[in-house]
């Protein structure tokens, strides 16, 4: 192995722990985040009473935060399980496909990301019981949002990398 | 592994089974922390909540001590000091209606302490203990006399949340129905409003309640008007098939508090419902137990399969139920020998 092929599967496999560990880490704790950010920045509460709110509605009926923690992390589980195989047991031997991989998880990473922010900002500004189902669906929206960003993502780098390859022809 | 050839991937086999065996023990933690944060392991820290200076804390603590339900009863202490002794109104409800779940002896307790301050001079203490008493539910039928009283009392606010507590309360369903149709005609809007409310939002609709409904429709208040009609509308909407529903709500534990308090409050008509309330009379729960015999009682119609499933029901171990059940069969026989034969 040269030092340019063992310096880009140590890049390969320091993405991928990077990423399993930030999608389960990051799935649970998206929601959290933002609705303590919420009440900082848009309802003015210091940090202090912020987390203390947060901490008490962890498992308070009819809040329950840890709940849609746990709903917000189902399809980032499975996101990490994808990224574990797919990009930890990509061909090294064809960069450009591990390439084109990292490339399609990453969108479909960053698609569930901003719907889920989205979806759980919205449900703050518009706080209703009814608005409390979106939760619910959020699952399955987030797994429609895994496969057509990792189609999306997977297009494009299949498109650049064709680009590329008539640049340089 | 030879370092010049090429690995298949860049992580091994061994390195994708250590990352999944993190993620089962991601789930194993996420799994103990819901463990311990809920049920009975939740008490001693909820407990502890409710000694805090801060409202909302003591607030949030005695809404999840109530959902725990009987294994919380060591929190029945704390919650009585804070129904009868806390300075935030909310916080007297909240403890109040979790102990309905909790302890009946206890929610017991906070309704003799509250009784008396229903004739206080202070109006401030006679809303709060309307609040309260009715923050408690049928539990609190005791106090049903005296908020019909206060439902005419010469303070708006406390003729209001008289209404609101007598429907929380709702039984005896005959008194508390003739108080919110009273209070239909009242000459403050905000009455009005709290007595209408109840009819668009729960409580069932008496035939007696038809035509204050009606008039109400054209209130020049355009939110009592509306509510009115929404009122009228549920009457149309559910008919029969609301009896149906709330029969199968009672098969469900989590909803079966509320059904079998609707049951009650629907009273005779809700007869179809009896052979579900009856299995409900060895529940594991008290309240619901509680309910299962005010419900046979409030539907009145004591056949001897019902008797003696409340015969056998007699020696519960709890007294408040114990004393339930002793009241239905008083009234069911009695009702018995008076029909015709």
């Amino acid at each position: 192995m040269t030092t340019a092929d063992h310096r880009f599967s140590s890049r390969v496999r320091w993405l991928v722990r990077l990423g399993y560990w930030s999608a389960l880490l990051g799935g649970l704790t998206l929601p959290w985040i933002l609705m303590l950010g919420f009440d900082h920045f848009v309802r003015n509460v210091p940090w202090r009473l912020a987390w203390r709110s947060f901490y008490l509605h962890l498992f308070a009926p009819g809040y329950n935060f840890f709940l849609i923690g746990l709903l917000n992390v189902v399809s980032f589980v499975l996101l990490a399980i994808i990224i574990l195989f797919h990009l930890g047991k990509a061909p090294l031997s064809d960069p450009p496909k591990v390439r084109q991989r990292a490339w399609a998880l990453a969108t479909a990473g960053l698609t569930m990301i901003g719907v889920s922010a989205w979806t759980h900002v919205s449900v703050l500004i518009h706080p209703d019981a009814q608005g409390g189902l979106v939760y619910f669906f959020l699952p399955v929206t987030l797994f429609i949002c895994l496969s057509a960003g990792y189609a999306a993502g997977w297009l494009a780098a299949k498109w650049l990398r064709h680009g590329a390859h008539r640049h340089e022809t | 592994m030879n370092p010049s050839t090429p690995s298949p991937g860049p992580l091994s086999s061994r390195e994708i089974g250590f990352h999944l065996l993190g993620l089962a023990l991601f789930i194993a933690l996420l799994a103990l922390w819901f463990w311990f944060s809920t049920g009975a392991r939740a008490v001693p820290r909820l407990i502890a909540l409710l000694k805090e200076a801060d409202a909302s804390s003591r607030i949030i603590a005695a809404e999840q001590l109530g959902h725990i339900g009987s294994p919380a009863v060591a929190a029945s202490p704390a919650l009585i000091e804070q129904a009868t002794n806390d300075p935030s109104q909310h916080a007297n409800t909240t403890a109040a209606a979790a102990l309905k779940s909790i302890d009946l002896l206890a929610a017991r307790q906070v309704i003799d302490h509250y009784l008396p301050l229903l004739k206080d001079r202070n109006a401030q203490l006679r809303r709060t203990a309307c609040a309260v008493l009715g923050s408690l539910g049928p539990v609190a039928k005791p106090a049903v006399p005296a908020l019909v009283d206060l439902a005419k009392d010469p303070d708006e606010l406390v003729r209001r949340n008289a209404l609101t507590a007598l429907a929380g309360i709702g039984l005896p369903s005959a008194i508390v129905t003739e108080a919110l149709i009273a209070g239909l005609h009242d000459s403050e809007s905000f009455v009005r409003h709290a007595a209408v409310a109840q009819f668009a939002f729960g409580y069932p609709l008496a035939p007696e309640a038809d035509a204050a409904l009606r008039a109400l429709a054209s209130d020049p208040d355009g939110t009592i008007a509306a509510l009115a009609k929404t009122a009228l509308e549920r009457h149309i909407r559910n008919g029969p098939s609301e009896v149906q529903a709330l029969t199968m709500l009672v098969r469900e534990p989590m909803r079966r508090d509320y059904a079998l308090f609707q049951l009650a409050r629907l009273g005779p008509a809700a007869g179809a419902a009896m052979p579900a309330i009856l299995g409900i009379l060895h529940d594991e729960r008290p309240l619901h137990r509680y309910l299962a015999a005010e419900a046979l009682a409030a539907i009145g119609l004591g056949g001897t399969e019902v008797l003696s499933a409340l015969q056998q029901a007699r020696n519960d171990p709890d007294p408040i139920v114990e004393q339930s059940v002793e009241e239905a069969i008083s009234l069911l026989s009695e009702r018995g020998r008076k029909a015709p034969p």
